[in-house]
């Protein structure tokens, strides 16, 4: 019985992630194609997703606000550069919006181009292709929450500073008042622990 | 460094975070299309995008998807009301412009029918003076001694026609008019135009062209088109 079970939920898992990515590369078609209904159901899609990251990093909703136009206007530009058939949305989309609030955080700090450019060719849809088809899927996500919480304070404390505030490894140090080198090793250890921990996921 | 030590390098490179001597490396890495590094690269943008995935979920206020698919154009952002009002003040508008309208058009078209009634009542009294003037012209009137008669005067002039002048005309009953009629000696009374009066029971009545010098006029109250002979008895008459 069970055995008769195993191969149909999997089946079925399978054919959903394959109906979700077929819809999504249609998605990217329409929006490629600048059909509206297509922006009505990537908001509804990413709005909400977007506008919790946006706002856990500038703290202030109406900037948040302003962000969040900015980074769909920024993906409706850009959707030509986006491939249909590889690319991955969500990834991109959460990276256009991330950059965004860097950009506002820092233009607060008094550091209003730094590192602009770069985030420019860092968000390229291009970049954004050949991902896994479970790039932004409910059981990664919780696999890497589940990683994230086993970090030690001083990692978890880094990963956010470098996610969510922007800072190198040697603005968390002066931050931090830590040697570099100490940061160094908090960040890569807490970042190799989070990845292997979505490479077992994925070898499972 | 070896592509496996730079592996640890890709989230925060991905993330712009890579600072200088580090970010060289890893860029040249990927400048040679190193495939272990691309493989590196992709795998550090999926636990970045997850990453940004956990941040606490808020619910964005609705109006910011009215403001973000205005943006791009896809919606309305709310304006539909300033639209609908804009067409209702439009059609109110052309509405009180084409009543305007009307009103102008009527009221061009009185004075137009005034212009032409004066226009028409100058013509008359050019004519009636131009015959009055004419020493040729011989006066009869009729009424007198009567008690509440139509009163006045026929002028005749061989060559201009006749002018009538009356006063004390009867009212006419709805959808009647005054005729005025030449009755040639020994012939039958041939119409000679139709005439209404005045508030006062007054008008003036012309019949132009060449007139026999020795007629008979006569006045009867016929239909409003007029009759090719007369049809009631005779309001009052006189003979030249």
């Amino acid at each position: 019985m069970l055995a008769r079970l195993i191969p149909f939920s999997l089946a079925l898992a399978l054919l959903q992630v394959s109906l979700r990515f077929k819809d999504e590369g249609d998605l990217a078609r329409r929006l490629k194609a600048r059909d509206g209904g297509a922006m009505r159901e990537l908001y509804d899609r990413y709005g909400r997703l977007v506008y919790s990251l946006i706002l856990r990093m500038v703290r202030n909703s109406a900037a948040a606000e302003d962000l969040v136009q900015e980074t769909f206007l920024r993906v409706w530009n850009r959707m030509q550069g986006f491939d249909q058939e590889r690319g991955a949305l969500g990834p991109w989309v959460l990276t256009v919006a991330r950059n965004r609030a860097i950009d506002y955080l820092r233009s607060a700090d008094g550091k209003i181009s730094a590192g602009t450019l770069e985030l420019d060719q860092l968000e390229h849809p291009g970049k954004f292709c050949d991902f896994e088809d479970r790039a932004l899927s409910l059981d990664r996500a919780r696999r890497i929450k589940e990683a994230f919480e086993k970090l030690t304070p001083n990692q978890k404390t880094v990963v956010e500073l470098a996610y969510y505030e922007g800072l190198s490894q040697s603005e968390m140090a002066e931050r931090l008042q830590q040697p570099l080198g100490t940061v160094k090793t908090w960040v890569r250890s807490a970042l190799k622990a989070l990845r292997e921990q979505l490479t077992e996921a994925a070898a499972v | 460094m070896t592509c496996q030590e730079l592996r640890d390098s890709y989230e925060l490179y991905s993330l712009g975070l890579l600072d200088g001597e580090e970010r060289r490396e890893v860029e040249a890495h990927l400048g040679r299309n190193c495939v272990v590094c691309q493989a590196y690269l992709k795998e550090a943008l999926g636990v970045n995008a997850l990453m940004l995935s956990q941040a606490h979920e808020v619910v964005p206020p609705s109006r910011l998807r009215r403001r973000v698919l205005s943006s791009v154009g896809q919606q309305r952002a709310g304006w539909e009301w300033v639209a609908a009002l804009m067409t209702a003040g439009s059609l109110i508008f052309a509405l009180w412009l084409s009543l305007e309208k009307r009103t102008a058009d009527r009221e061009l078209s009185n004075a137009r029918l005034t212009l032409e009634q004066t226009v028409a009542e100058r013509n008359q009294l050019e004519q009636a003076f131009a015959l009055l003037n004419q020493p040729e012209t011989r006066q009869v009137n009729f009424g007198q001694g009567q008690t509440a008669p139509p009163r006045g005067n026929f002028f005749l002039n061989p060559r201009l026609g006749v002018l009538l002048i009356a006063s004390n005309l009867p009212a006419l009953p709805a959808g009647k008019t005054y005729e005025m009629w030449v009755i040639p000696k020994g012939g039958a009374p041939r119409p000679a135009g139709l005439f209404q009066s005045g508030t006062q029971g007054t008008a003036m009545h012309i019949l132009s062209g060449a007139v026999d010098a020795n007629v008979t006029m006569a006045v009867t109250i016929e239909p409003e088109s007029g009759s090719p002979a007369p049809t009631s008895s005779v309001l009052f008459t006189a003979g030249f």
